[in-house]
């Protein structure tokens, strides 16, 4: 019998689950949020760290950031690292370490207060880099949209080791 | 910047350097606002755990310092259209990150510039990103 190492395990199953969209809601884009989220992130702008301005803008990458939507997650629904089980597809209940391997962001929309933010994922590569049992390299493609329409496209590659 | 337009923009111009130093209280501010719980961003054992010399930046804080240098450089009218980055290698709480780069391309009919970005870390010359970003100057 040939036992399959846990990379293996998360091979196999993120394999199975290529192509496969998924949905999950962002909640409702708030003003003081992005702005909270503008200032973490170091920014300066005017615009972007106070929502009280006129010409306030939500920081084009606030919505691409946000793990989660308020108001935020059960701990069922953590793995032990603090990552959510469902984020990295093919990892829940397995030992591996996870590193965010990059992104390219598109807006082809603005992003406003006040947008009920859909995000639309399916995984859409899985391969083995390295030598020996090396890593993973899952690539997932992504689609942030509102009623109107999508706002952001994100390409998102994890490593899993 | 305001008032650049394309025609005034040439390949390898430099992209004026932005920067941050994000402590253990910047990553867990950005943790927070994000719902970002992983352990390596806050758990200095953890994350020595996992091979790392220490809590280590979060991907989507160097993707804002992509952002901003791009932004920055397109100017108040101008319009960013794509930020990408790859990560290299990990930046931990208290390195100095600071974005460099140079016009890669000017697509005078679309008005599109292309930049090549690159993000250094820590005191040496660590390459923890490299990436692009496209802007449209107005």
């Amino acid at each position: 019998m040939v036992t399959s190492t846990v990379l293996e395990q998360v091979e196999e199953r993120a394999r199975a689950s290529l192509g496969t969209w998924e949905r999950r809601s962002l909640g409702v884009v708030r003003a003081e949020d992005a702005a909270e989220f503008a200032r973490a992130a170091g920014e300066r702008a005017p615009h972007l760290v106070d929502p009280a301005r006129a010409d306030f803008a939500v920081h084009p990458m606030y919505v691409v950031s946000l793990l989660r939507g308020a108001p935020g997650a059960d701990a069922a629904e953590f793995r032990p690292d603090g990552m959510y089980r469902d984020e990295v597809p093919g990892t829940d209940g397995l030992d591996v370490r996870l590193m965010a391997g990059g992104q390219d962001v598109r807006w082809v929309g603005e992003v406003r207060a006040g947008d009920l933010i859909e995000l639309r994922r399916a995984l859409t590569a899985v391969e083995r880099k390295g030598v020996g049992e090396g890593f993973l390299l899952l690539t997932m493609e992504k689609v942030y949209g509102a009623a109107r329409g999508p706002l952001v496209e994100v390409t998102e590659r994890f490593i899993v080791r | 910047m305001t008032g650049r337009r394309e025609h005034q923009v040439a390949v390898g111009q430099a992209v004026l350097p932005v920067e941050l130093t994000p402590d253990a209280i910047t990553l867990l501010r950005f943790g927070a606002v994000t719902r970002n719980a992983h352990r390596i961003h806050y758990d200095t054992g953890f994350a020595r755990s996992e091979g790392l010399d220490g809590p280590v930046v979060m991907a989507q804080l160097h993707g804002c310092l992509f952002y901003r240098a791009a932004a920055e450089f397109a100017g108040e009218s101008g319009q960013v259209r794509e930020v990408e980055w790859q990560n290299r290698a990990p930046a931990c709480a208290g390195d100095r990150l600071v974005v460099t780069g140079t016009v890669r391309s000017v697509d005078a009919v679309g008005g599109e510039v292309t930049l090549d970005l690159l993000e250094r870390c820590g005191s040496g010359d660590v390459v923890c990103c490299r990436g692009r970003a496209v802007v449209v100057l107005r």
